[in-house]
């Protein structure tokens, strides 16, 4: 299927200050295209520059260079038209009003808005409609930020963590309002650091850390990357035997035991428990930031002991 | 894909300013405690000590003490008004709702516009109850006169919003700012606002930021003459009035400039 491209981010690069005359760059050169109705998550540790990418699709940041239009406009245009809008990440809201006064003030500024009833009926917002912001849950906000950005009947959607603060429940429930809103069309760009929010709402994924991309394909194929797991045993081979031994990216010894890296936890746990004397098996899911790590270091060394990698000290290779 | 739905009636610009400035004016005025301070205080102030006291029908200038004294508390109350406004406005750009207006079809501009046309209804508030206090009371003034000082008073009041604004970007708290709002009462004192200073207070009075607006809201009943307890008293020339409202309000707008220029955090 070819589809239009709704966002399109050539090169986009930003830095700021870092307060010791130099400059961090927080978005370092990202190209992006989104297609109509896509719906894709940007995947990164804090700090990765999702934010900061984030404001700069939709206008709140002007990057230093680089080229970013939505739905053919610049994206300052694309708000101010109603085609695109956003749930923030933090604050956006005034303390004193009610749910539902900020939603009727918010209406007020867009062109051609949704009615005030209906937002806050697909949000969910109704059940404390008539409470004071200051006064609402953490989850509550979002619901009623999800409000706000529904309001100028959006055909694009940009949501910067937007389940953060909330329990199991709301989030499901967050999500399922959300892929009603896909359903129907909406493209869906999120940002989020956790990996199963991509895998579940997303067909696409773009890996992100330290300002660049670094991956961008289907949510499978990259949690098969980001999803590395540690298999470690009680087992001391030769190196014969160790050479033989698949879907290992890389093993370090520790006294009696070995610990393996692989991309496929169960084809290694069930070789070395059919096919070689290792016992006391353990399984542990890499966390995102050892993915990145390991997606941005070099071809790796067998035996090398990890180093944790500091943040100047380090080339980035995608 | 989506089926061929209608395309969106996508319109540029079009909002209803006047709309989101009548729901954020509603908003300011029932924070009770706002609206307490700018007007009911000043108020009962001047009713107590501007309209009440024997002396409040003596002449002053072109009217009477009464009408010297409510031009004063208008000023005041004017002053704390916009000091109060700009500086929930800087707390308020600060804490994201500046983001959250950023998505909508309103310009930035318009919600410096919105904003200004909200403090100056604020500010307009108290100087109108004031004034119909005054005018259901003793205070005296032939009518071109009164409307004089009455614009005079609310425009006096703006180098207030530059104070206030000042305070919101340097703190970023609601108790700063409420503290800067209550900072004028004694602004007002020096300024020769509450009661008639000589001396020393009054030499170092004319050089604080409330005295150039008090006087010269009241320029028009005085011409300059102030009004003194014992007697002796002297005039302040219109330039030395000027030459304090332009003073200060460049302090404080510099002060403003330089804060803004000073953040370069995202938020």
């Amino acid at each position: 299927m070819v589809s239009e491209s709704v966002i399109s981010a050539r090169d986009v690069r930003m830095s700021f200050p870092d307060g010791a005359g130099g400059h961090v760059h927080a978005v370092a050169g990202v190209d992006l295209e989104v297609a109509r109705g896509e719906v894709l998550a940007l995947l990164g540790p804090n700090g990765a520059g999702k934010t900061t990418l984030l404001d700069i699709l939709l206008g709140l940041t002007t990057p230093r260079s680089g080229d970013v239009s939505v739905g053919g406009l610049s994206p300052r245009a694309a708000v101010q038209s109603g085609m695109l809008s956003a749930l923030l990440q933090t604050g956006g809201l005034l303390p004193d009003l009610t749910a539902a006064e900020t939603v009727r003030m918010i209406a007020t500024l867009h062109a051609d808005p949704a009615g005030v009833d209906e937002v806050i009926d697909t949000a969910g917002v109704r059940p404390f409609a008539s409470r004071p912001v200051g006064k609402c849950s953490g989850g509550q906000q979002q619901r009623l930020r999800f409000a706000l950005a529904l309001l100028p009947r959006p055909e694009i959607v940009v949501l910067d963590e937007p389940t953060a603060g909330m329990d199991v429940a709301a989030r499901h429930e967050f999500w399922g309002r959300m892929r009603a809103q896909a359903d129907e069309g909406v493209t869906v760009v999120f940002a989020t650091h956790y990996l199963e929010e991509a895998e579940q709402f997303a067909r696409r994924t773009v890996l992100m850390d330290r300002g660049r991309v670094l991956a961008d394909g289907p949510t499978d194929e990259v949690r098969a990357r980001a999803g590395a797991a540690y298999v470690t045993v009680s087992w001391t081979p030769t190196a014969a035997e160790l050479a033989q031994v698949p879907h290992v990216l890389r093993a370090d010894r520790e006294g009696a035991r070995t610990t393996f890296r692989t991309e496929d936890s169960d084809g290694l746990a069930r070789y070395l428990l059919t096919a070689t004397g290792a016992r006391g098996l353990t399984v542990r899911p890499a966390s995102l930031e050892e993915a990145f790590r390991l997606l941005t270091e070099d071809s790796p060394t067998p035996g090398d002991t990890e180093h944790p990698v500091t943040a100047d000290s380090e080339e980035v290779t995608a | 894909m989506t089926t061929a739905t209608t395309p969106h009636r996508h319109v540029r610009g079009g909002y209803s300013l006047g709309r989101y400035i009548a729901m954020d004016f509603r908003r300011n005025l029932r924070n009770v405690g706002n609206s307490f301070f700018v007007i009911v205080l000043p108020t009962a102030l001047f009713l107590f000590f501007g309209a009440s006291m024997d002396w409040s029908g003596e002449p002053v200038g072109v009217g009477n003490v009464s009408a010297w004294t409510m031009i004063a508390i208008a000023s005041y109350g004017a002053a704390m008004a916009t000091t109060s406004m700009a500086g929930s406005a800087a707390l308020e750009i600060q804490q994201g709702w500046g983001r959250q207006l950023a998505l909508t079809a309103m310009p930035h501009g318009a919600f410096i516009v919105a904003k200004a046309v909200v403090a100056v209804a604020m500010a307009a508030l108290p100087v109108l109850v004031l004034n119909l206090a005054g005018v259901f009371t003793v205070a005296d003034m032939p009518p071109g006169v009164w409307l004089a000082t009455v614009a005079l008073t609310i425009g006096g009041s703006l180098p207030f919003a530059f104070y206030g604004l000042a305070i919101g970007l340097s703190f970023r708290s609601d108790a700063a700012v409420g503290a800067a709002t209550g900072l004028l009462v004694i602004l007002s004192f020096l300024g020769n606002a509450f009661m008639p200073l000589d001396g020393v207070l009054l030499d170092i009075g004319r050089f604080t930021p409330m005295y150039g607006i008090v006087a010269l809201a009241r320029y028009p009943l005085t011409g300059g003459d102030l009004v003194a307890m014992g007697g002796a008293a002297g005039s302040d020339p219109l330039w030395m009035v000027l030459a304090n409202v332009a003073a200060w309000t460049v302090v404080f707008a510099v002060a403003c400039l330089l804060l803004q220029r000073s953040r370069t955090t995202r938020r």
